[in-house]
């Protein structure tokens, strides 16, 4: 009879879960295109670290990290226990008696434990605490579902007190049971779906961040332009996400009192996909102005625990307004300026050849030449990199290092390729690939961390694959070997280095930048840290084509004066920057901030002087 | 016979005018040089035109000439060249006149060389046939155009190009003849509205021949005055880097930069401005680019034609002083 009623039970909810799973499947098998799946072995290791073993979830935020770390490992722990219970329940096998699973009941006691403690602890903090990032309403269902995996834990530790056979046990299995059950019919609905979404959506992300295929122009593909058109993974994403806010708290348009919110972003999408909006123009569920507040420093993909990939879906539908022709004013002068001059200033070539000739820099011969030097648009054209530039000349004529330049160059393609312009993108990429090839280079150096993302890894799109390393990463092999002279005496100077968003977080270069300071600081220079930084800097807001983007477009704060801020908080006189378009920014923001005596040097610079303007008994060789 | 033709709005003549008759006469070289001016009451102007050492003033004074329209200048134009006929019809390279240029000269069937920045002559058989200079692939090149086929050929000058002041100037005024120019104003299919400016700008830089320019350098709001002193001495608009608009000590129409406006004045005179890019490719088409900065190492002397590294607080006073003298 128990029998009966649970098997009925057990098909009406499991037969809930089923169908609501099913319907989302259907919706994400709906959507076009394909999975990728290259790059196994990166794909494993990164489901082991962030899945398995919660680094991801646990790095950003320690103590709430730690508690759902508990809940998750208890969940799986659990699995066997649940399995056998429902198999004694559906009267199929009872192995409840045996000895081993008693023994297992055991070890499952600290687990409990943890998962009580744990949900206690978030259950609390949303409820009674209510931090701002979980949004301004207590959600009922997050309740819930966290009384009712109190309610398990306690239950599973009262049938160790309670005789199974008396009413006490059998109403314990049975509430225990049930409180599954409910469980299981009420996650697809909810955020809770992560449960059974997330490994799967951390296994299909992109093993790189920021991944932005290529429009394929020959089967007219011309970006996201509505509900319909988001790819599967963006489908897939939509769905997962449990509405953390890691993005949201993370990203520097938000930070800034701008409109644009990861977190909603991805909401809204989710909201759209279920409603079955196929139609709904993305321009007009996300609204417009907020998809061009996105620097893509990449901080919301970066922090997502649970896979979301937000900058394709961004950029996807950056790609469908500029394909209507619907980019906003400021980029359209830049866009022309690509067309014509091949650089985003729009600056004549003949500029390029003045540095050229004015830096002695020699044409790139693989014959004769280490390396390849990639200028980029402001190492050609902008006459404060071009300083840092000369600083990296410098040392690698020192150090013997032979290396050339390209005769032509053109813009890399990172702006247009980030505000979607994709056929500006594909046009000057096929250019330079040509050249590149023609020249023939085994590495090349850059000190644009832009171009190190772009022509590393969107050039790979077209089969071009080469060796592209950032200045700090070669200068930092190249002198690991180098002791410098004693730290001459003199005034203590504090200093403070602002990692570019292309660096730190999409190249992973945190160490090298560190390396070369603390050594060629010495003992007389203090490094300190701001807060963001590393692998997650706070942008300096050029990035996304907002370098060029108006200041009455803006509401609340230039994220470029808010960064500053943050760089004048660390007490340092001097900021140190290895991107040119950092630079400009900060710069700008140090012009614009309150009477300052803030510094500015380059890396390089930086380096060089300490490096190469000693006196010559001093001088290392 | 060069024929110009003059363009002029609510009563006033556009400048670029005496650029274009100025252009004509050095190409006329002798040969006589005539203006026609299209419009209705246009007396007054006709008058102006009239100082020009010029053959005569042409006017085709009608009421379907006011305001312009591309149907309304073309027809009036046609019958006047047909009346006076010019071996080239010249005009200033303004947005009215390529509205209607090309209409003309395909209605005419003519050869038009549009934004002329020179000529030479070339001697071809007994006369010398001019080579119209134009800039070509966004002035990377410039291309010695020779116009074929019968006269006239149609010519725009690009504004800047020739100085208005070089206009000769006749020792009496030209004599001015109303031409009788038959025009339908039903076959016009345009309907002008009344033309507006946007409201936000009350100050054109864009339009500016000489902008004195301020940036960080001049340290505070109260000190601007000497930046002002200097920018009317030299009869030039006020204009300013990122930092001071975003400050508030000038309104943001004021700006300069990528940013901002775009300007090409003849002459842009940057005072205490480093040289940052995204203020330069606002101002690096200016003619002439002076700065003063106290730092050598400013980006700005990149560009500059001319330079100087010091104390705008001492050198701005004493370059006021030397334009009173």
């Amino acid at each position: 009879m128990q029998t009966l009623a649970f098997w009925v039970l057990f098909v009406a909810f499991v037969g809930a879960f089923a169908a609501q799973v099913a319907s989302r499947v259907r919706l994400i098998a709906a959507a076009p295109g394909a999975f990728a799946l290259d790059d196994m072995g990166g794909r494993a290791r990164r489901f082991l670290v962030d899945v398995v073993c919660q680094v991801r979830t646990i790095r950003e935020r320690p103590v709430v990290g730690l508690a759902h770390a508990f809940v998750f490992w208890g969940f799986v722990a659990f699995a066997g226990y649940t399995s056998v219970e429902f198999l004694r329940g559906l009267g199929i096998i009872d192995l409840t008696d045996t000895r081993w699973f008693f023994a297992y009941r055991v070890v499952l006691v600290p687990f409990a434990a943890a998962v009580l403690a744990g949900i206690l602890f978030l259950v609390v903090r949303r409820a009674v605490f209510r931090p701002a990032t979980l949004g301004p309403t207590v959600s009922i269902e997050s309740v819930v579902i966290a009384l009712f995996i109190a309610t398990l834990m306690t239950t599973f530790l009262l049938g160790f007190n309670l005789e199974e056979a008396s009413l006490g046990g059998r109403v314990n299995w049975w509430v225990h049971m049930l409180v599954i059950l409910a469980f299981l019919a009420l996650i697809p609905a909810s955020k809770h779906l992560h449960l059974v979404l997330s490994p799967v959506t951390v296994f299909l992300k992109s093993p790189e961040l920021g991944r932005i295929p290529n429009l394929d122009f020959e089967k007219e593909e011309i970006g996201l332009e509505t509900v319909k058109d988001l790819g599967k993974k963006a489908v897939l994403d939509a769905l997962t996400c449990v509405e953390c806010g890691r993005c949201q708290v993370n990203c520097p348009a938000f930070g800034s009192g701008k409109e644009l919110n990861p977190k909603t972003l991805i909401l809204q999408t989710q909201e759209a996909v279920l409603a079955g909006e196929r139609d709904r123009k993305l321009g007009d569920l996300y609204s417009e102005k907020v998809l061009w507040q996105c620097t893509t420093c990449g901080a919301c993909e970066n922090q997502c625990p649970v896979g979301i990939e937000h900058t394709p879906i961004i950029i996807g539908a950056r790609r469908g307004l500029v394909s209507n022709g619907e980019a906003p004013e400021y980029l359209g002068s830049m866009y022309n300026h690509l067309e014509r001059r091949r650089n985003i200033w729009g600056l004549g070539y003949d500029q390029r050849q003045k540095f050229v000739t004015s830096a002695a820099l020699e044409i790139f011969d693989p014959a004769k030449h280490d390396v390849l030097v990639w200028l980029g648009c402001a190492g050609a054209f902008e006459a404060d990199f071009q300083k840092s530039l000369r600083s990296l000349f410098d040392i690698l004529r020192a150090r013997n290092i032979r290396f050339g330049v390209l005769s032509k160059e053109q813009c890399n393609g990172d702006p247009a390729k980030r505000t979607g312009n994709e056929y500006m993108f594909q046009e000057l990429a096929t250019a330079n690939i040509d050249e590149l090839r023609a020249a023939g280079p085994k590495k090349i150096l850059t000190s644009c961390p832009h171009c190190v993302k772009t022509i590393g890894e969107d050039y790979r799109r077209f089969g071009y694959e080469v060796e592209i390393v950032h200045s700090s990463v070669f200068v930092a092999e190249l002198m690991r070997d180098v002791r410098p002279a004693s730290a001459e005496a003199g005034a203590r100077a504090t200093i403070t280095f602002h990692d570019p968003c292309y660096l730190g977080r999409y190249a992973g270069t945190v160490d090298e930048p560190r390396e070369l300071l603390t050594k060629f600081g010495g003992e007389n220079v203090e490094l300190k840290e701001p807060v963001r930084n590393r692998d997650n800097p706070f942008c300096c807001g050029a990035g996304g084509g907002l370098l060029f983007a108006d200041k009455e477009e803006e509401p609340g704060s230039r994220i470029s004066d808010v960064r500053f801020k943050q760089l004048q908080e660390t007490g340092a006189g001097t900021v140190v920057t290895a991107c040119p378009f950092c630079s400009i920014m900060l710069k700008g923001a140090q012009t614009s901030a309150p009477a300052n005596n803030v510094q500015f040097v380059d890396l390089m610079t930086f380096v060089r002087d300490r490096h190469l303007t000693k006196s010559p008994d001093q001088r290392i060789p | 016979m060069i024929l110009v033709i003059a363009e002029h709005r609510a009563g006033k003549l556009n400048r670029a005018t005496w650029e274009a008759i100025a252009a004509a006469q050095q190409l006329a070289a002798g040969q006589p040089v005539a203006i026609a001016v299209l419009g209705s009451n246009i007396g007054s102007i006709a008058a102006e035109l009239a100082a020009a050492q010029v053959q005569e003033v042409v006017t085709l004074d009608n009421p379907a000439l006011e305001p312009y329209t591309p149907d309304g200048f073309t027809a009036a134009l046609q019958q006047a060249i047909d009346q006076l006929k010019p071996s080239i019809v010249m005009l200033p390279h303004t947005y009215q006149t390529r509205d209607f240029a090309p209409k003309l000269a395909a209605r005419m069937d003519r050869a038009l060389v549009t934004d002329v920045i020179g000529f030479k002559l070339e001697p071809r058989g007994a006369s010398p046939e001019p080579r119209f200079v134009r800039p070509m692939f966004q002035g990377k090149l410039t291309a010695d155009i020779a116009a074929e086929g019968p006269a006239p050929h149609v010519v725009t000058v690009q504004i800047g190009s020739f100085r208005a002041d070089a206009a000769g100037k006749g020792a009496s005024p030209a004599p001015v003849r109303a031409l009788a120019a038959a025009i339908d104003p039903a076959a016009i299919r345009q309907r002008p509205e009344p033309p507006f400016q946007e409201a936000r700008q009350s100050v054109d830089l864009s339009q500016a021949e000489r902008i004195v320019s301020v940036g960080r350098g001049i340290k505070e709001a109260d000190k601007l005055p000497v930046a002002q002193g200097l920018a009317a001495a030299l009869h030039a608009e006020l204009a300013a880097s990122r930092p001071i608009c975003d400050a508030g000590w000038l309104p943001m129409e004021r700006q300069v930069g990528s940013s901002g406006q775009t300007v090409a004045p003849k002459l842009y005179l940057a005072l205490g401005i480093s040289g940052a890019i995204q203020h330069l490719v606002g101002m690096k088409g200016s003619q002439t680019i002076v700065a003063i900065n106290k730092d050598p190492d400013a980006p700005i002397f990149e560009v500059a034609d001319y330079g100087i590294v010091g104390d705008l607080f001492e050198i701005v006073p004493a370059m006021i002083e030397a334009l009173k003298a």
